[in-house]
């Protein structure tokens, strides 16, 4: 690395002697500590720095938290996407989902942006 | 991670259109969206997660296009045939835009749906994307589903240990077949490209002697010129 031309300004250093770190207890670890969490979750130290991931299971498993059974208030109707095709006429008051979320009534006044053309 | 400093809370009106326009927009990434006025209007404010709710690494939207039989095909009404659905921030919000919208093997006709980080488009023009480019799978009909779920979990857990070169993925349908395709910035970044390979391979569950392609951006926009005559022109 050293003898590679971009490196070559560099002048050389002796390493430095091993310093010891006394971390007395209680003292917080660097997040890249971090390892397996209850849940699953885990977070850990990658080529990008520290991240958020999830594997799989993990995340099948939140799909049965109940707050995902409501649709997001500013979902778009588009039929045949996120409202079935032929279950009512796509036109104003077509509230696809369903209506056990208050944020229901918003849905109608959203479509006009999302019309497709056939 | 989204900055969380601004006015997050959703004021719970619920009412966000039309006049959300003026609303604080404070990274440079919501500016450029905002940028495209079509698409505007549901992209206001800074999606976080909810409480109790489990980050994500990014935020990412999800996008919704079909081509408009009959016309002329250009960049510009792909732009206009794409539809934002949603912004999400959680795992759990992730989950409420997927339960209600149909998996894509149940799409009809040919259209795409696109998961990509908040702030790229799903188009090659955008910076995120110019350098960039995909690996595609190509699939026989009744895949598709299993396989986009499993990409797009993969791609929202982080999986590709890639860093920040992950754009987005899409799962095209098509007559004879669907593709599926994760896009990163960088196509001459070997090692990255190789990395997407590998966890697609470890993650999709692939039948054997499935055949995947990695494909730069810039051969995408020369092949789409030159089958469109207009490999002379500026511009198009």
């Amino acid at each position: 690395m050293s003898e590679g031309g971009s490196c070559s300004q560099t002048p050389s250093r002796a390493i430095p002697a091993t310093r010891r770190v006394v971390l007395g207890d209680g003292v917080q670890l660097p997040p890249g500590d971090y390892s397996s969490t209850p849940g699953g979750t885990l977070f850990s130290t990658t080529p990008g720095g520290t991240r958020i991931i999830y594997d799989r299971k993990f995340l099948m498993e939140c799909r049965n938290s109940p707050v995902t059974k409501t649709p997001p208030k500013d979902l778009p109707t588009i039929p045949g996407v996120t409202s079935p095709v032929s279950d009512e006429p796509p036109t104003e008051t077509s509230q696809i989902h369903l209506h056990n979320s208050p944020e229901d009534k918003q849905a109608g006044g959203e479509e006009s942006q999302f019309e497709m053309d056939i | 991670m989204m900055n969380t400093t601004e006015s997050l809370k959703d004021d719970d009106s619920g009412d966000h259109d039309q006049n959300e326009e003026n609303s604080t927009q404070k990274d440079g990434e919501k500016e450029k969206m905002e940028r495209d006025k079509s698409q505007s209007s549901n992209k206001r404010k800074a999606v976080v997660p909810g409480p109790a709710e489990h980050p994500l690494q990014y935020n990412y939207t999800f996008w919704y296009s079909r081509r408009t039989p009959g016309r002329p095909t250009s960049s510009q009404s792909y732009e206009q045939n794409i539809k934002q659905i949603g912004t999400f921030a959680s795992v759990e919000q992730f989950w409420r835009f997927y339960s209600h919208m149909v998996r894509p093997g149940d799409l009809t006709g040919h259209s795409d749906f696109h998961l990509f980080k908040e702030g790229i488009k799903p188009m090659w023009e955008d910076d995120a994307n110019k350098n960039g480019g995909k690996w595609i799978i190509r699939l026989r009909k009744g895949l598709a589903s299993r396989c986009w779920e499993n990409l797009i979990l993969a791609m929202l857990g982080e999986q590709f240990m890639v860093g920040e070169e992950i754009c987005g993925a899409v799962v095209s349908v098509r007559f004879q077949e669907d593709i599926i395709s994760i896009w990163n910035k960088t196509a001459s970044d070997q090692a990255t490209t190789a990395r997407i390979r590998d966890t697609l391979r470890r993650v999709l569950n692939l039948p054997p002697n499935t055949i995947m392609e990695y494909k730069t951006h810039t051969d995408s926009i020369k092949a789409w010129e030159e089958f469109h005559g207009l490999v002379n022109s500026s511009g198009r």
